[in-house]
């Protein structure tokens, strides 16, 4: 996206979160047209199944309807407030998942990776493209960069990382924590965080 | 699990952003989160590294049915769970505020308080305005209530690493913060106890210009750049 185009868009974002926090529902309304295809999106990848992302993306609105007021607009962007939301109730349903049942160890598969759509690793590059910071991404190895992704966009824990990508538990986990420790000194030196 | 040891709370935090931090561990870490100030820190330059890199995901339109369960639920929950009346929410009338000198603002800042639906009576009103009288912003707040609601209706160039910080200005004490300001826009600020209270013995608010975070002395560092006295419509 265009850096302007961005700009605008957040500063139109900040505005209906500020307006919805007045209670405002037409505000509240728009917020959710521009944002809820996106946040969907994110809560299916995640979750994998459509019911569990409706229900997510409803309790994610209705959370924000109450709560717009909590966001500090010079803290952070407007969207990314709203995805970490989303992505946090999902990443709780996983987690209520995983306590619920068990056996889904047993089950082998488990993950199944071969969804719809681009690959978790084409959406990190085009990602980072999208935020002109793909160089930090291709300094990472083959391993630890596809962990990322597959945790990032897929949700994966460390032990269905592990079952995937054919590792030890030990290499994964040490493989996500060096990675995300070089993306942020890449990333800190681009200057992404504020 | 210990959030304080050197790096251990990025290294928690960047797990938490990721999805890697599971189990019992991320309830823990969230419920750590709402109290510690640095790990909320942590978490939240995480997400500014992160959360970004999944805006090229390719856009689903939700179901229709998402939005109706969504707009059932907060009707049936009163429509208006925290507000004020829609005379608060119209953009044009603040963005006539910010053409009119500071006694028309509060003029009509105290009729757009008299139309809303207030839920108990009395307001508190000051406006803000800059060393050349022009209004930047309006905070207002029910004397009953435990939040005050502040409107910047001119918005303030910052700094990307510098903040507006809100202050009561006591008789006779040191400053009390109240809070930070985004640059433009509308934030609600939690009191600690009801605005009547909070600002018994406060004339005059104040907003100052701070590092990132606020004041690190808890007292004003930077300059004052807005004053406005305190109005108690009751």
């Amino acid at each position: 996206m265009a850096a302007d185009a961005q700009v605008q868009r957040n500063a139109r974002l900040m505005e209906l979160l500020a307006r919805t926090a007045l209670a405002d529902q037409q505000a509240f309304a728009e917020l959710y047209r521009l944002t809820a295809p996106h946040l969907y999106a994110v809560a299916l990848r995640i979750l994998r199944e459509g019911a569990a992302a409706e229900e997510v993306l409803q309790e994610s609105f209705v959370n924000v309807w109450h709560h717009a007021a909590s966001y500090v607009a010079a803290k952070s962007q407007p969207l990314t407030w709203l995805t970490s939301i989303v992505r946090n109730r999902c990443l709780d349903r996983l987690r209520r998942r995983e306590i619920d049942t068990v056996t889904m160890d047993d089950e082998g598969e488990g993950v199944n990776i071969a969804a719809e759509g681009p690959a978790p690793l084409e959406l990190l590059l085009a990602g980072a493209d999208a935020l002109a910071v793909r160089s930090c991404i291709e300094a990472l190895e083959a391993g630890p960069k596809q962990a990322i992704a597959l945790a990032f966009y897929r949700g994966l824990s460390h032990s269905e990382l592990s079952r995937h990508l054919k590792q030890p538990l030990g290499t994964v986990k040490s493989w996500v924590r060096r990675a995300l420790e070089r993306l942020r000194a890449c990333l800190d030196s681009l200057g992404v965080t504020r | 699990m210990n959030f304080r040891a050197p790096g251990r709370a990025d290294a928690l935090a960047s797990a938490y952003v990721l999805g890697t931090l599971r189990g019992r561990a991320r309830a823990r870490f969230e419920r750590a989160l709402r109290s510690d100030t640095v790990l909320a820190d942590a978490v939240r330059r995480w997400e500014e590294r992160l959360i970004p890199l999944a805006e090229a995901l390719p856009p689903v339109a939700p179901p229709v049915r998402v939005w109706s369960a969504i707009l059932a639920r907060i009707r049936a929950e009163g429509g208006a769970p925290r507000a004020r009346g829609s005379a608060w929410t119209s953009l044009a009338l603040w963005r006539g505020l910010a053409l009119t000198a500071l006694a028309a603002v509060l003029a009509l800042a105290v009729s757009l308080l008299v139309t809303a639906p207030e839920r108990r009576e009395g307001t508190l009103v000051a406006v803000l305005a800059a060393q050349d009288a022009k209004p930047v912003a309006v905070a207002s707040a029910d004397r009953a209530g435990r939040s005050l609601t502040v409107k910047l209706i001119a918005p303030v160039e910052l700094a990307a690493n510098r903040t507006l910080q809100l202050w009561a200005l006591p008789e006779g004490g040191n400053p009390r913060p109240l809070g930070l300001l985004p640059a433009s826009g509308i934030v609600r600020l939690t009191l600690s106890s009801p605005a009547e209270q909070t600002l018994h013995d406060v004339p005059t608010l104040a907003v100052s210009l701070e590092p990132q975070g606020g004041s690190p002395t808890g007292l004003p560092t930077g300059p004052v750049l807005f004053t406005g006295p305190v109005q108690r419509l009751y």
